[in-house]
């Protein structure tokens, strides 16, 4: 099947910073977090995709259409809400939204219009005069108003008010609803697409370190304490391991493993806790520091 | 379909998913035969990504609760009452074991655990 898209070693450089090579790919219909500290290379990743900026080398196609700028079409494809929000300042919301329909041959004004009236954003207001929070609005309708199959969201709910954030979300799920869609959404807030993510990339330092399934990463994750009398264990899985005394506490990326070790040597009052999304990113992010009983 | 879902519980979302929905089927709130909404309109729904409904789906379909037709979606799988019994009864020993194995431990004796069991049963009839 053809995928959403597809990054094939992929490198953009800038002075001191390398992004990539990176090898990342989507299914059409699904929804992969871009998971990311500031600076790791998230923005740079959608500037290339978008088509703002050319890598350096490497192969980027979107429905099986080769990002070419020869080529312009595989852009037709895309919605991108980014950190630049680029609109003719004098001019009025609905006015930028005009001049931006006639690169879309999709472009529906009425879903234009219904959007900006979802997200309580004035149309009839200069650009320049626009709240933070209304300029990202602006640019989520000028981003879905064509109906995009691929949608590049690079923070899109920042700024943004947690009913209007939820409204935003909402509008995100039905877009997935026709079954061919894709998103891909860069943020470090998880909880805000902590559902609606079916995977997540790890991004650090413009490299790409784990590309999970979400449901794996919940079922594999948990916070354990037991006791044990023994000294320094060793534990099966543990990404970190504090000790209190004969009390302990690790955070464990394989609980099946770490459970049976438990079981295995004895270990008492074992608890096992679930982890939230946004706990478990932290710690792979923090890539770890397996620190065995002290 | 009504489901009731939170991030706050021990459960993962694909298993209240499907506990819930086999709940209904068990109940015969879901009658065999009947659609069940697709994994995307009950993604969107529920607010929860489509690969955990289907995963939850999944689970159902290994029980043989519900079945998928090509190309047509899931339906309530055709189970006869005493089939529906047994699997009705065979997840209540399962939920209980940790239960009673506690309460045993704790030293309640088996005539005490029926009485106990006994007397929410009748509190919900």
């Amino acid at each position: 099947m053809t995928k959403a898209f597809s990054l094939i070693e992929v490198v953009k450089t800038y002075p001191g910073f390398q992004l990539g090579p990176l090898n990342l790919e989507l299914e059409p219909g699904t929804v992969l977090g871009y998971i990311g500290p500031n600076a790791s290379g998230k923005t740079t990743t959608f500037h290339c995709m978008a088509g703002i900026t050319r890598p350096r080398s490497g192969k980027i196609e979107v429905f099986g259409c080769e990002a070419s700028p020869h080529v312009p079409k595989w852009r037709l494809d895309i919605g991108y809400v980014g950190d630049i929000h680029a609109f003719y300042e004098g001019w009025t919301g609905e006015a930028n939204l005009a001049f931006r329909s006639r690169f879309y041959p999709n472009w529906s004004q009425a879903r234009a219009v219904d959007l900006a009236k979802r997200f309580d954003l004035p149309l009839d207001v200069k650009a320049g005069t626009l709240s933070t929070g209304n300029r990202v609005k602006l640019s989520l309708v000028a981003a879905l108003a064509h109906s995009p199959k691929l949608l590049l969201l690079d923070e899109p709910t920042s700024g943004l008010d947690p009913v209007v954030r939820r409204e935003v979300l909402d509008t995100l799920f039905e877009a997935l609803e026709g079954g061919e869609r894709a998103i891909f959404y860069a943020t470090h807030i998880l909880s805000d697409i902590g559902r609606l993510a079916d995977s997540l990339a790890f991004l650090r330092a413009g490299r790409i370190t784990q590309v999970s399934a979400k449901d794996d990463l919940l079922d594999k994750w948990r916070s354990i304490s037991f006791r044990y009398s023994g000294s320094g264990p060793k534990i099966a899985g543990a990404e970190v391991h504090e000790s209190e005394g004969t009390s302990h506490r690790v955070i464990s990326s394989d609980q099946a493993r770490t459970m049976g070790q438990l079981q295995a040597m004895g270990a008492e009052n074992i608890e096992s806790a679930r982890m939230t999304i946004d706990d478990i990113a932290v710690q792979i992010l923090k890539g770890g520091q397996n620190v065995a009983g002290d | 379909m009504l489901l009731n879902l939170t991030d706050l519980s021990e459960e993962s979302l694909q298993s209240q998913i499907s506990r819930q929905i086999r709940a209904k089927v068990l109940a015969g709130e879901l009658a065999a035969g009947e659609a069940l909404p697709s994994i995307r309109a009950l993604a969107r729904d529920t607010r929860v990504s489509v690969i955990t409904v289907q995963r939850g789906y999944e689970d159902l379909e290994r029980e043989g609760l519900i079945q998928s037709r090509r190309g047509k979606g899931f339906f309530v799988a055709e189970l006869r009452a005493d089939r529906k019994k047994e699997m009705a009864r065979r997840r209540l020993k399962d939920q209980l074991q940790p239960v009673v194995r506690a309460a045993v431990a704790e030293g309640l004796t088996a005539d005490e655990i029926m009485a106990a069991v006994t007397s929410l049963v009748t509190r919900r009839t």
